[in-house]
């Protein structure tokens, strides 16, 4: 097989849904994790990443992935060694597991694309194998620390256990590896099985007893003893075996076993987790069998996005029948009244104040289903920042909170890339070399710091460094030199104002966001993006101290904050963040210049258009004086917006207007009134940009 | 015929392929037919949003039952002279690539079964273009009737406005 040919994997379009996700998941999880594996091998740690390699490997043998399978079997080899002490996670191992990883993510986007990718892990596994003997050949030397307290052992088997030593038995751990050169560790795997038990029973085993019995045992493997024996008659018999290497055997007593928390203790030797659907919320990596069902921690259930999506629909519906309803009850009230029927009215009154409440709970607790944390975000970082420092010399620290931080999904997958660009930015043209801050007397590491934290309906995002911040003369100078921006205003605008000339499009060449290069560049289509989804970003920064990046968003797209107004007897919602202040069109200051009408608010002069003939629908026709006007910002440009009512500010529900009507100029969706009539959402940075173009 | 989305399943009930089940509408005075599996419901007209600079035939959009449908004047889009609304004006909601659209027609007159046999292609009736909507021209003892293609008639929104300026030309020529 090679290079773009056709691929066939064994599973139907369920079944691909819940692989993608699930290897998405543990991709993810193997991202964070290897980078902090390097140096500190926390157990836990070591074993998390263990479990989502172990979970990769069986998801993608069960489907047929041989590729994939491989890869991650010889990973699994890896971090078993390094799970057993037996391997330190110095950075050569950490760097090899990364190139293991992005292989990986290739070979489970094969399973979507059904195209060989051309990736043979061959040369990958090679170098782990390579990694793992080097380590065998050093021997006795290389070999850590045995494990003290094993934390593996499942809590049925646990549980069993300290039965056993109650009843005057004794259990040991026994940690047995094969010769890498051994042709059918299996064989040797079922021996030692198979010596084990003529002496004790065997409550647990990795792989487990199923697995060894038909002949898939592993280079290492782990197994629980127990028995009226002593730690010599374990050593003995497995002496019995041929091609075994190092092996650890140590004593299990109660407080061990005690301590095998169910978290830590999820065994790994699952045949199908992929095809789990309730899961562990600690632990959301794989079926536990043997975790006993209606233990402790919260179940959850896999939903399909576009059933939620489906689910908030509906509760919209709701929403409106709700206020329609209040309607009818205001108007019925008085005819109830006049006929004297209080008690029917009493009972409306309490029905419908009841359906409100309900109504309400019933929107927020869907809206909050769609949440998720950051976290799935922010877990990309750490690698990103190992890889960026590495490439531009530099020395990192990365420093996170707030992953706890919730908003909707579909905000999550727009703020992925403008975060990475602003944080690849921060360590490219924001800190220094190690050199330059120990000459400013800095420590050499610099620090990024991204936070997240909600406030009201928004959700901040920070990334802030401490490296030499931004230097305006230069941002000054280019604004002029390209014609974004006259010598007079350059000159005359503070170094807060100067700074935010790094969004102005055109300062930089860059045309997505995947450009490298100087500071500044593409942060117009980080704005331009940001702003696409209700947010804002705003920019401070201090000479040699640093910068920061602030990104505000809606906590959900599906509701936004508007002002309703009307223009030619259509209903339009202009959300808030872009609306700066509305007033009277006679106490505005409306001049005309060159032909076009002029607004002149708190000294400055910006285009007065018509709302509605800017979208094609003939100039108002309401009686000049009595309409009002909306000013309207878009990052530096000002519009005033000519509209015939104001009809206050309300949360909408935005809709698509559907593929047949497509996106209209101006317009980004529709949103269902009280009335249970239609008005339209304005676009207001592409409707801004566009007649701010047109008066300059 | 063949490329028709919504062809008879096999196992529809008897005669699989020997008739087609049809909505059958007027616009004007003309008999137009779409196949019943792509009609969703049949509503009355209801207040529309329009929408600034939509093509001449989108109508606009409505609320239907919480859902923001898009609402199509078929008489417009097909070249027919558009007269008020009367009590007999419906709205026919169908599914189409689109997602749902609502159609409106002047009456929906009955829901029949027209023998495959009495259905001939519309090549030999009408000019090429309009066959992008229609698929067919069924002679029923009183009355011709068109049948429809769904997917020719709601162009996807990257071609409506070649595809629009073409189909009402030749109709404006042959009328």
């Amino acid at each position: 097989m090679a290079k773009g040919q056709p691929l066939t994997f064994d599973l139907d379009e369920d079944d691909l849904k819940l692989f993608t996700e699930e290897a998405d998941e543990q991709l993810e999880l193997l991202d964070t994790a290897l980078v902090q594996l390097e140096g500190e091998p926390d157990p836990e740690l070591v074993q998390q990443i263990f479990r989502a390699a172990h979970t990769l490997k069986g998801s993608s043998a069960t489907i047929g992935h041989k590729r994939m399978a491989s890869l991650t079997h010889a990973m699994e080899s890896v971090l078993d060694a390094v799970r057993q002490n037996r391997l330190t996670p110095e950075s050569d191992v950490v760097d090899a597991l990364l190139v293991a990883l992005d292989a990986l993510r290739v070979l489970a986007a094969e399973v979507n694309t059904r195209v060989h990718s051309g990736i043979e892990p061959g040369e990958i596994e090679s170098k782990l194998k390579g990694i793992l003997e080097g380590n065998a050949a050093g021997n006795g030397v290389a070999v850590k620390v045995a494990p003290s307290a094993p934390a593996t052992v499942p809590p049925a088997a646990a549980e069993a256990l300290l039965a056993d030593i109650a009843g005057g038995k004794q259990a040991f751990h026994v940690h047995v590896s094969i010769d890498a050169t051994c042709e059918l560790p299996g064989i040797r795997c079922y021996q030692v099985l198979q010596e084990l038990e003529a002496i004790g029973s065997i409550p647990w085993s990795e792989p487990g007893r199923d697995a060894i019995e038909s002949g898939n045992g592993e280079y290492t493997l782990t197994i629980v003893v127990a028995g009226l024996i002593e730690e010599g008659h374990v050593r003995a018999a497995l002496e019995a075996v041929s091609d075994i290497g190092p092996v650890t055997v140590s004593h299990l007593g109660v407080d061990e076993l005690a301590a095998a928390s169910p978290i830590e203790a999820a065994p790994v030797a699952v045949a199908r987790p992929r095809l789990s659907v309730v899961e562990n919320d600690a632990a959301p990596v794989a079926a536990t069998p043997d975790a006993k069902p209606g233990k402790k921690g919260s179940q959850s259930v896999r939903i399909d996005v576009e059933r939620l999506d489906g689910l908030m629909n509906l509760v919209g519906e709701l929403v409106i029948d709700r206020t329609r309803l209040q309607q009818i009850r205001d108007a019925a009230n008085p005819v109830l009244k006049e006929a004297n029927l209080q008690e029917l009215m009493q009972n409306f009154e309490e029905t419908t104040s009841h359906l409100t409440r309900i109504t309400d709970e019933l929107q927020e607790q869907i809206m909050r289903s769609r949440m998720l944390p950051v976290r799935s975000v922010l877990s990309r970082l750490p690698r990103l920042v190992r890889d960026v420092a590495a490439k531009c010399g530099k020395k990192v620290d990365l420093v996170m909170s707030g992953e706890e931080t919730e908003l909707d999904r579909s905000v999550i997958e727009e703020i992925s890339d403008p975060l990475v660009h602003i944080l690849r930015n921060a360590i490219d043209h924001g800190l220094e070399t190690p050199e330059e801050r120990r000459a400013q007397g800095k420590p050499e590491t610099g620090t990024v710091t991204v936070t997240a934290w909600n406030q009201e309906t928004y959700i901040y995002l920070s990334v802030k460094d401490d490296g030499k911040g931004i230097d305006t003369s230069t941002l000054r100078r280019k604004a002029v030199e390209k014609g974004l921006i006259s010598r007079e205003a350059a000159e005359a605008a503070s170094d807060d104002a100067a700074v935010q000339f790094i969004f102005l499009p055109g300062l930089s060449t860059a045309k997505t966001l995947s450009d490298v290069s100087g500071r500044g560049v593409g942060m117009d289509i980080v704005r331009t993006n940001i702003e696409r989804v209700n947010g804002n970003v705003s920019v401070r920064s201090e000479p040699g101290k640093g910068s920061e990046f602030i990104i505000q968003l809606p906590l959900t797209l599906a509701t936004t904050k508007a002002l309703m107004v009307m223009a030619q007897q259509t209903v339009y919602a202009m959300p808030l963040v872009s609306v700066t202040e509305a007033l009277l069109e006679r106490e505005a200051d409306v001049h005309t210049v060159n032909g076009n009408r002029t607004l002149r608010l708190r000294g400055k002069l910006f285009p007065l258009i018509d709302l509605a003939e800017a979208l094609g629908d003939g100039a108002s026709t309401a009686p000049e004086g009595e309409r009002f006007v909306v000013a309207a910002r878009h990052g530096t440009r000002q519009v005033g917006f000519l509209v015939d009512r104001l009809l206050g500010e309300q949360d909408v529900v935005v809709k698509s207007l559907g593929d047949l009507i497509g996106n209209r100029k101006g317009l980004t969706g529709a949103t269902i009134l009280g009335d249970g009539s239609l008005g339209l959402i304005i676009d207001m940075p592409s409707l801004i940009s566009e007649q701010a173009r047109f008066a300059a | 015929m063949a490329s028709r989305p919504g062809a008879f399943a096999p196992e529809d009930e008897q005669a699989p392929s020997a008739e087609e089940h049809v909505v059958v509408f007027r616009l004007g005075q003309e008999y137009y037919a779409l196949d019943i599996q792509a009609v969703q419901e049949i509503v009355r007209i209801q207040p529309t949003t329009s929408i600034p600079g939509a093509e001449p035939w989108v109508e606009g959009i409505t609320n239907l039952r919480g859902r923001v449908v898009p609402v199509i004047d078929l008489r417009r889009r097909c070249g027919v002279e558009a007269g008020p609304h009367t009590s007999d004006t419906r709205v026919v909601v169908v599914g189409g690539s689109t997602g749902m659209v609502g159609l409106i027609v002047d009456a929906v007159t009955e829901v029949m079964r027209i023998p495959v046999d009495q259905i001939e292609a519309p090549g030999a009736i009408v000019s090429v273009p309009q066959n992008a909507y229609l698929r067919g021209i069924a002679k029923l003892e009183d009355r011709l009737v068109s049948l429809m293609d769904l997917d020719g008639v709601l162009p996807s929104h990257d071609s409506a406005d070649t595809e629009d300026s073409s189909v009402t030309e030749t109709i404006a020529r042959a009328a």
